[in-house]
């Protein structure tokens, strides 16, 4: 066949595959619904939820898992784009991490010496190591799934936003019961949970992602 | 440069002459690009890959975004398809973006190379998918005519042509690597 005849052909096929944005945005709205009625009915929102978003280092959890969430999401939209390697701004992700060590400092520093130990274990970190990644396996895979209807040129970093993204919407709905204010313990605990996840979804994606 | 845009957007918009007139336009270019890279694989060998990009561009055409440059999204795809095409016959290549825009295109005009590659494809699909792509490819028909002669709705040809591209590509990414 030669490629005129390709081209006629293709110009046949007015079949178009809907816009990115249209897979994703139902996709996450989905997962998110679903994490939050798995925490509401499997381990219960924490008691005092509205009095805890009043104390900035509890409401923290909230702002620094959503970040991640959103530049995730926003950074898989626009690598999920052959040309997007040249569009997305990575830089956002660090000014998170450095704002959750800042934080991690801060609560080192201000937590006394003495109660430090305790604070940094907290009562919680098998569940929230179990929980997190759990909670992310549904939105992780909506990210994915939509980036797989992309074309992404890096697939391995498209991964990695994915986890990145998915695991800071899970993060934020584990928030959700977790009564564990103290950023040592938080920072700490919800960071090696959303690495893990991470990993994970940068080694798929590095599959999964070629087309 | 901006006519590309044009003709891109029309033809996401449905119209398919406009999307055939985007087709012709750049694929000389890219031919000129990985006739310039592959000189190593022969006239055949490259349109083999051209046709690959070409596949490639036309299933993920809903990727590039309205109002944004459509070379460097072209390109971006054609780097990507051509470094796997080469990495895939055993070779590596080296393909910087800023090459693309100092390469002429291949001269213009009908282009009498036959590729291999498709020919095979299209034989290792259902025998009603390699009928309607014959029909629509070589032998010109609209799908309307090609959905009479297959007895089939219009809707159903444009429907069925498209899984057929989709499995072109799927083949392609099994066989030839």
């Amino acid at each position: 066949m030669n490629t005129d005849d390709l081209i006629r052909g293709l110009a046949q096929d007015t079949v178009k595959e809907r816009a990115l944005s249209a897979i994703l945005v139902p996709g996450m709205a989905v997962a998110v619904g679903f994490s939050m009625l798995c925490v509401w009915f499997g381990l219960g929102f924490r008691a005092d939820l509205l009095q805890s978003l009043g104390a900035p280092v509890s409401l923290a959890r909230f702002l620094l898992t959503g970040a991640l969430g959103l530049i995730g999401l926003r950074l898989a939209l626009i690598l999920a784009r052959p040309d997007g390697r040249s569009r997305a701004n990575l830089g956002w992700l660090a000014v998170v991490g450095a704002v959750a060590l800042g934080l991690l400092a801060w609560a080192y520093v201000a937590t006394p010496a003495d109660g430090r130990q305790m604070a940094f274990v907290g009562k919680t970190i098998t569940k929230c190591l179990v929980m997190i990644p759990l909670l992310a396996i549904i939105p992780v895979a909506a990210i994915l799934a939509t980036l797989r209807r992309g074309a992404t040129t890096v697939p391995a970093l498209a991964g990695f936003v994915a986890g990145l993204g998915g695991s800071g919407v899970a993060a934020a709905v584990y928030a959700l019961h977790c009564t564990e204010d103290s950023p040592l313990f938080y920072v700490t605990w919800y960071s090696l949970a959303i690495a893990g996840v991470t990993v994970a979804s940068t080694l798929i994606g590095a599959r999964l992602l070629r087309w | 440069m901006d006519d590309w845009g044009q003709l891109l957007r029309a033809a996401n918009a449905g119209d398919s002459r406009a999307y055939g007139q985007f087709l012709q336009t750049v694929a000389p270019v890219l031919r000129g690009v990985i006739r310039a890279k592959g000189y190593g694989l022969g006239d055949a060998g490259c349109e083999d890959v051209l046709q690959e990009v070409l596949l490639a561009i036309h299933l993920k055409r809903h990727t590039w975004q309205e109002g944004t440059p459509v070379r460097p999204w072209l390109y971006a795809i054609t780097r990507y398809k051509v470094v796997d095409a080469f990495r895939a016959r055993g070779r590596t290549i080296v393909l910087p973006i800023d090459d693309f825009a100092e390469i002429l295109p291949a001269e213009l005009g009908p282009d009498p190379t036959e590729a291999s590659d498709m020919a095979k494809m299209i034989g290792m699909l259902d025998g009603r998918s390699a009928d309607i792509v014959r029909k629509i490819c070589l032998e010109g028909s609209s799908s309307g005519e090609t959905g009479q002669a297959l007895n089939m709705s219009e809707g159903a040809v444009r429907v069925a042509l498209h899984r057929a591209l989709k499995t072109l590509t799927l083949l392609r990414n099994r066989h030839v690597k």
